[in-house]
């Protein structure tokens, strides 16, 4: 097959039966396409070499060549579609910390630990790896997905693992790491795909009792095929040839299973040895070495390579041999290669048997449930005995749990007296008895006989629910002590915490007021200084009926005399005065300050739009509008701002800016971002383009402000609220004092 | 996101119009000439090998390569440069 006689059709038809759809040949992409036939053409010699020396193997491998790459190749390049745009339209306008368009693939990816993606990306090269064929399908679908990059990634790992397991195949694979990764991954869930595969494919071959013992792990094999069945015509002949590779590998009669079989029967057929051994050997120390078993499993899952992970399953089959070893040899075997059909009749059977002795005998991880369990139990029973012993301690020193017998004449008169006395003089030097003498007086020791009236047994002897109910009582008035004392705690922080954010609101809003006051006050006094027909000062009750509206006044009056004596103490600027206006006698307000030009230029410059920095072409704006959301940066400084309500100031800004836009629903300034961000949803994308041009690259309040895109999702997941919004906002006309515009724009918004 | 040229961007910014080989991101005088000496005096006759070539990053590469020797580096410059002005423009 010389190449360099193919004419231009013959070599289209070659590449088109390799399953790749190339483009025009034409004189210059001829070299290029002949490149790839022989690619294509190398890839599918060393497929072939593999299924030489068995029965149905070129016609296999042609099968599955064409069946499986054509649907390949196109969900490769979708799917390469799919990743690229995310990647490349951050470039321009797209808000890289926000947005993280490939992250949250490669996330996914990641997410599945099962690396879909990079699979698909480092078989992006070599399109024709057949084990794509309906992935993409099911790349974002989660339960199966596992089976499903495990079948896949399987069958690329086939067809690496002839170069050396981990090496790549394709030239050049587009993430190193994500190369390397994906090989590890690769040959985890060959193994355990090729269990699902093959069982799967067995089940096809031999519809036999095998259908019951592995009907839980066939089930979702059951449904990956046959999805994959609906993309790839032909998922039988890769399970068997597959199998038939594997019988290539080595030949050892003895091993009947199927390679990847034999690894999961190999880890079952542990758990089976030990579930024998455990009559045998103690359990706890069974248990651990058991879970040492499951755990060295699990970790040599996740070890790189088949050969090393399989050597780690048969090290503890092997530290566990003993009576199993007609189980050992299945473990044993590294490659087992794959006998024909008829061989597998009859070792299936014991394989069966295994299963059925292994399904009781449950996993690993029931050991570990059984210690946790145990200590639990320990744990609690502990504490109770704790508890009992507690109970009887304290009622043994329980002053009330004293009988107090009375010792007087009633014992006298029992005895004669002089065993009396004996008798009391005995315990009053020894106190032999569990039991105190008591004179009249409790507390006063007892010295002599005579004086001895009562008997206080110090180790009374009451029944449990006695001592029981006591304890719950004592306990029981503790806590609620104790609580009673933190819920009085806690009242008298909150309303202590409530009183001073009051007097804080209280004392803000009176300032707020004097500034208010000073600002008309001066503006007319500087209305004075320029027109001398008005009066010099104004009342206090026009100064304030005029910044405080009529339904406020009430509210206002106690800030509003705070702001007056506020004003007569300290500022030296105003003068109060009493002057007849009209007839009638006022407090008036003499501005004093003769008009300064420094004091125009206000500490606090208003917010407002500053013009444009530079013109917005395609240079600086990407050239059309990405998503409908935008974060705005640079509006403001949470440092410097003061107030309350600053932030509505900006939304105002904001709506007044894009006045012309009526698409802007849900606007939110986060107060607390050191870069001043102010994220905008907007009802299309059209209008967030609009919003864009009218926004970004504008002089704001003396800053410069820039605009990104963001993700719709992302703002969402940040913004949940924004979700419902559909109203335009629409901004406040009135701008003159913050009070009504708030209330405006709470209305409107 | 990956930081692209200056030059990217302004391929990427505008029609290309009759903009010279020279203008892709990737390409410098020396590829440039080698490109016109094979024929590809302008961008959109490379634009048209590219979309010949189905847009397809390998196959594109390649050609580049074999054409007029580009580096892995300037391979993916310039199929990027490509690309992104056809989501753009195309």
């Amino acid at each position: 097959m010389a190449s360099a006689q193919l004419t231009d059709e013959e070599l289209f038809s070659q590449l088109k039966r390799l399953g790749f759809t190339p483009g025009p040949v034409t004189e210059n992409t001829r070299p290029v396409y002949l490149k790839k036939l022989k690619k294509l053409r190398e890839e599918q010699q060393q497929r072939g070499s593999r299924v030489l020396k068995s029965r149905a193997s070129t016609a296999v491998s042609t099968a599955v060549s064409i069946a499986a790459p054509r649907p390949s190749r196109h969900d490769v390049t979708q799917l390469s579609a799919i990743r690229k745009p995310g990647r490349k339209s951050s470039v321009l306008g797209f808000s890289s910390d926000e947005s993280d368009a490939e992250t949250p693939l490669k996330r996914k990816g990641l997410a599945k630990h099962r690396r879909i993606t990079p699979c698909h990306q480092q078989l992006a090269g070599p399109t024709d790896k057949q084990n794509i064929a309906g992935t993409t399908l099911n790349l974002f679908s989660s339960p199966l997905d596992h089976h499903q990059s495990v079948h896949e990634s399987s069958r690329h790992y086939d067809e690496s693992g002839d170069e050396g397991e981990e090496e790549p195949e394709s030239p050049h694979s587009v993430n190193g790491r994500e190369v390397t990764g994906l090989n590890k991954t690769a040959g985890e869930y060959s193994d355990s795909d090729e269990d699902g595969v093959l069982s799967g494919d067995r089940e096809r071959n031999l519809p036999e009792p095998r259908r019951s013992r592995t009907a839980a792990p066939i089930s979702p094999s059951d449904n990956r095929d046959s999805q994959v069945k609906g993309k790839n015509s032909s998922p039988n002949p890769p399970g068997f040839r597959k199998m038939v590779r594997a019988e290539d590998e080595e030949v050892n009669g003895e091993e009947v299973d199927p390679f990847g079989g034999s690894q999961r029967y190999a880890r079952k057929s542990i758990y089976v040895s030990l579930a024998e051994q455990r009559g045998a050997k103690a359990g706890k120390n069974h248990f651990d070495s058991e879970d040492g078993a499951a755990r060295s499993n699990s970790g040599a899952r996740f070890s790189v390579g088949l050969r090393p992970r399989f050597s780690g399953y048969s090290s503890p089959a092997q530290t566990h041999k003993g009576n199993h070893s007609n189980h050992s040899p299945p473990p044993n075997h590294a490659y087992s290669p794959t006998a024909p059909k008829k061989k597998l009749s009859v070792p299936e059977d014991e394989l069966l048997l295994q299963f059925r002795r292994e399904e009781p005998a449950s996993s690993g991880s029931f050991s570990a449930h059984y210690l946790s369990m145990f200590l639990l139990t320990t744990a609690c029973l502990f504490f109770l005995l704790l508890g009992l012993m507690y109970l009887r301690m304290r009622g043994s020193v329980e002053a009330d749990g004293v009988s107090k017998y009375p010792a007087g004449s009633t014992f006298t008169c029992f005895f004669n007296a002089s065993k009396v006395n004996f008798k009391l003089s005995l315990m009053l030097e020894m106190c032999f008895l569990m039991s105190r003498l008591l004179g009249e007086d409790p507390h006063v020791p007892v010295t002599d006989v005579s004086e001895i009236s009562q008997l206080e047994s110090t180790h009374p002897r009451m029944p449990f629910t006695c001592r029981l109910r006591k304890a719950f009582v004592t306990v029981g008035s503790k806590v609620v002590l104790v609580a009673a004392a933190a819920a009085m705690v806690w009242g008298v922080v909150r309303y202590l915490k409530f009183r001073w954010r009051r007097q804080e609101e209280e004392t803000r809003q009176m300032y707020d007021m004097v500034e208010r006051i000073i600002d008309v006050l001066r503006t007319h006094g500087e209305a004075c200084q320029e027109n001398q027909d008005l009066l010099p000062y104004l009342p206090i009750p026009h100064v304030r009926d005029s910044l405080v509206l009529p339904q406020d006044r009430k509210k206002m009056k106690k800030i509003w005399g705070r702001a007056v004596c506020f004003l007569s103490a300290n500022e030296s600027r105003i003068r109060t005065e009493t002057q007849r206006i009209g007839g009638a006698d006022f407090l008036v307000w003499r501005w004093i300050q003769p008009s300064l030009s420094c004091d125009k230029a206000n500490p606090m410059p208003s917010k407002v739009w500053q013009g444009q920095a530079f013109p917005l072409d395609r240079r600086n704006s990407p050239p059309n509008s990405l998503t409908p959301c935008l974060k705005i940066r640079n509006m403001f400084d949470p440092v410097m701002e003061v107030g309350e309500n600053w932030d509505l100031a900006i939304h105002e800004a904001i709506l007044e800016k894009c006045s012309d836009n009526d698409g802007i629903v849900h606007i939110a300034v986060d107060k607390n971002s050191r870069e001043g961000c102010v994220y905008v949803k907007c009802l299309t994308a059209e209008h967030s383009g609009k919003a864009f041009k009218a926004l970004h690259g504008s002089w704001f309040d003396g800053k410069l402000v820039t605009v990104k895109y963001l993700r719709l999702d992302r703002y969402h997941q940040r913004f949940p609220q924004a979700q419902a919004c559909s109203t335009p906002l629409k901004a406040s006309s009135l701008r003159l004092s913050s009070t009504p515009s708030q209330q405006r724009a709470s209305s409107a918004s | 996101m990956s930081s692209t040229s200056q030059k990217h961007k302004d391929f990427v910014a505008e029609p290309m119009g009759e903009k010279p080989v020279m203008a892709l991101a990737g390409i410098g005088e020396v590829l440039g000439k080698r490109l016109e000496e094979k024929g590809f005096d302008k961008a959109y006759v490379v634009l048209g090998q590219f979309l010949v070539l189905k847009k397809d990053e390998e196959l594109f590469r390649d050609w580049l390569k074999d054409t007029c020797g580009a580096n892995a580096k300037q391979q993916g410059d310039c199929y990027g440069c490509l690309k992104e002005w056809c989501d753009a423009f195309l």
